[in-house]
């Protein structure tokens, strides 16, 4: 293993010394240095035997006064301490800050949960004294409050490993359970090959028929036979195709559809007036009773609409509402309406202005 | 080059343009001399006179022209971006100025404009913003469109598409033009490649040039609009007054069209193209159509034909199923008046029947080539103002590989 903390000096074992009784490797071939999590002090393994057999004692690293027991060291699994450090900063707060991505209702809630995380076991691992001290408060009041959740998301986590254990498992039995019906196969094969000669023999030598027939007709039989296992092994290979999908995500609930709606939510029914089939006029009636004017598709009704439709538009919309919706940086506003819509917000506009004339 | 910024030799109308603002520079103008910051020399605000051109000004600093993505007569079209926002991209219309409209903007350019910025809606092209550069250029910025036309869909014959994917592209259309007529304007121009396909998939209806509000009573309204082949018999014939029909039958015609995957009615002359409408769909006469005899331009071909039956139009459409065929039918009825209206065609049954139409996500779409595709769409001169030009226009959809 080239992870596990090897001294950092191999070539010269003169320097890879023990801080406390300053034996090394050059000295001592076997020794072997251990960490406690509490402060991270490196010693030889003959130190902590000496000074933690007997019970709970302070570190023996001047300044730092930690009182380590025997149970705590072990040796680095990674050659720079602050590393190991780092890791097991992460694993317990991992313990404790268990949330899980569906917990969540949005993508950006998650990811700041995320960085909340991040920034606490920074604050502990590079931190002041007093920063650390404050993550670590932070860190236990999280525990306190919310320890049942806690504990449903650790066991939820133990199941999922423990489903994927399964898995596994099955996946492994199914291929050993192939590996071995491949080869009884093969056998069957070969043996059922080696009986219809022996029958062949037989017939050839006890009935009275052609010697050409009979071997045809053997032929035709072992070639059912095999044409017959193929289909049976094709099928069997589906079903077991089936059984090893990987990366399944979790089934979800289909979202039930709703009917396409033609109109994408379009309402365009005037709210503030009823339209009427036919308006009095007299000038219009006169002008538009002219065949030339209807059979080309023109419909009086559409004016009707029309006209109604300028008179009221504009009622109801008011200018505080929209400067209030536009963004403030927007100054040229007044000329070009249209630059708040670079969002792709979908908005229908209803009011739309006309001039009377368009000679074209 | 005369208002330059140049502070060490300033010529006499730079000065002049600055008076107003106070700036006293030296005669001989030495830099060292001049005690105003030269940033400030710099800012476009000291040369814009009153507070249009500021806007505009202020406007036109928002968006950065990144290359040209299309060159035609009538407009150039660019790729841009926001500057604020390299990542969000638009495309930019630059409208030419052109010889017949020597005072003032050409009609097309105000059409675009005065709907554009009136209609909004998920399936109607977006007009961001407007401004003018160099005092003469008008410019469009537009929503960026990378994903091609409908055309493109198709005549490229690597791109499968089914009912479904043609059910969502119609229903699409469909509300586009329903929106644009509920709101009382007449497109006059539609066809495939005024279809664009927005990055999501969506369908996009583009090009109003030829656009106009529904007209008043009495006044008429110029028949020559509309590609030929997509313009309905009523424009042939010299129908002055028409309404939301016209823009019907051109859906109807994308509708045939995206089902044959070749333009189901067309021809290389108008005179041409209403002789072949007559041939595949019947001939127009006083039974099927009352009063278009009275048309003043109408003419027809001897024999005249009967209506085809529903068994042919099933033997020509059927991909679509018996209520697709019935929609088709009633996009492309003769009389204007009988004709399906936007509204009713998003009423039709066909949206309800299986197949579902496709989720935006799960359109068909093209990797490549969009985005030239969208600046051959855009510097496109909008529909025909005259004969010649209609020729033209025809001759510019390059079907040349169906013969």
């Amino acid at each position: 293993m080239s992870r596990l903390a090897k001294p950092s000096s191999l070539e010269d074992p003169t320097k890879d010394i023990c801080p406390v009784c300053k034996s090394n490797r050059y000295l001592n071939p076997s020794l072997q240095f251990l960490i406690n999590p509490e402060c991270y002090h490196r010693m030889c393994s003959t130190c902590v035997d000496r000074i933690f057999t007997s019970g709970p004692a302070s570190c023996p690293v001047p300044h730092c006064g930690k009182t380590l027991r025997k149970k705590g060291f072990h040796a680095a699994f990674f050659g720079d301490l602050k590393i190991e450090r780092e890791v097991d900063v992460r694993k317990r707060v991992g313990k404790v800050f268990n949330r899980r991505q569906d917990e969540f209702e949005t993508l950006l809630d998650w990811n700041n949960y995320l960085e909340e995380v991040e920034g606490l076991v920074f604050d502990i691992v590079e931190g002041s004294p007093k920063t650390r001290a404050q993550a670590e408060e932070r860190l236990k009041q999280y525990r306190e409050g919310n320890e049942a959740e806690i504990e449903e998301n650790r066991l939820a986590a133990l199941d999922e490993t423990e489903q994927q254990r399964r898995r596994e498992k099955s996946e492994r039995d199914a291929l050993r359970q192939r590996r071995l019906a491949e080869l009884r196969e093969e056998e069957e094969v070969k043996m059922d090959v080696a009986q219809s000669k022996r029958e062949v023999l037989n017939r050839l030598a006890n009935e009275d028929i052609d010697a050409e027939t009979i071997t045809k007709q053997a032929q035709k039989v072992i070639l059912k036979k095999t044409s017959a296992r193929r289909n049976l092994a094709d099928q069997e290979a589906s079903v077991r195709e089936s059984l090893t999908i990987r990366g399944l995500k979790k089934k979800e609930a289909p979202v039930k559809e709703e009917p396409y709606d033609a109109f994408g939510g379009m309402n365009m029914e005037p709210t503030k007036y009823v339209l009427q089939h036919h308006y009095d006029h007299e000038w219009l009636d006169k002008t538009t009773s002219g065949p030339l004017h209807t059979v080309g598709g023109w419909d009086v009704h559409d004016y009707y609409a029309r006209t109604m439709f300028e008179a009221f538009s504009g009622l109801g919309v008011f200018i505080e509402d929209e400067v209030a919706d536009r963004e403030p940086v927007s100054t040229a506003a007044g000329t070009v309406a249209a630059t708040d819509r670079v969002a792709p917000k979908i908005k229908f506009k209803q009011k739309i202005k006309m001039e009377s004339d368009d000679v074209f | 080059m005369a208002n330059s910024p140049t502070i060490t030799a300033p010529s006499p109308s730079f000065q002049s343009s600055l008076s107003h603002l106070k700036i006293t520079l030296q005669p001989n103008g030495s830099s060292k001399s001049n005690s105003l910051p030269p940033s400030s020399i710099h800012s476009p605000a000291i040369f814009a006179h009153d507070l249009t051109e500021q806007l505009n000004e202020a406007e036109k600093a928002k968006y950065i022209k990144d290359r040209k993505v299309g060159e035609g007569t009538y407009a150039n079209v660019y790729l841009g971006h926001l500057a604020s926002n390299p990542s969000s991209l638009v495309a930019i219309k630059k409208i030419k100025i052109q010889a017949d409209y020597k005072e003032g903007l050409a009609p097309d350019a105000v059409r675009e404009l005065k709907f554009l910025q009136e209609l909004s809606h998920p399936n109607i092209i977006s007009l961001l913003s407007v401004y003018s550069s160099k005092g003469q250029n008008l410019n469009l910025v537009l929503e960026y469109l990378p994903l091609g036309d409908l055309e493109m869909m198709i005549k490229d014959h690597d791109i499968v598409y089914g009912t479904a994917d043609m059910k969502a592209w119609m229903g699409m259309l469909c509300r586009a033009v329903y929106f644009c007529h509920a709101n009382f304007v007449l497109h006059r121009d539609i066809k495939p490649n005024n279809l664009l396909i927005a990055s999501d998939g969506s369908l996009k209806l583009a090009d109003f040039g030829l656009a106009r509000s529904f007209s008043n009573p009495g006044r008429p309204m110029t028949t020559n609009v509309i590609t030929t082949w997509y313009r309905p018999p009523e424009l042939f014939f010299g129908a002055k007054h028409y309404a939301g029909a016209v823009d019907v039958w051109s859906v109807g015609m994308v509708f045939a069209e995206l089902i044959l995957r070749a333009p189901y009615v067309w021809a290389n002359s108008e005179i041409e193209q209403i002789a072949k409408i007559c041939e595949t769909l019947g001939t127009p006469t006083e039974e099927n159509w009352p009063g278009v005899t009275r048309l003043p331009k109408y003419i027809v071909h001897e024999p005249v034909k009967p209506l085809i039956s529903r068994e042919e139009w099933m033997a020509r459409l059927g991909a679509v199923g018996a209520v697709g065929v019935d929609l088709v039918v009633e996009m492309l009825t003769f009389d204007p008046r009988r004709r399906i209206t936007a509204e009713g065609a998003l009423r039709h049954g066909w949206w309800s029947v299986e197949p579902r139409p496709t989720a935006l996500r799960e359109l068909p779409r093209k990797r490549e080539g969009g985005q030239e595709r969208m600046g051959e769409d855009l510097k496109r001169r909008p529909g025909i103002l005259d004969d010649e030009q209609g020729a033209k226009v025809a001759r510019k959809l390059e079907f040349g590989g169906m013969k």
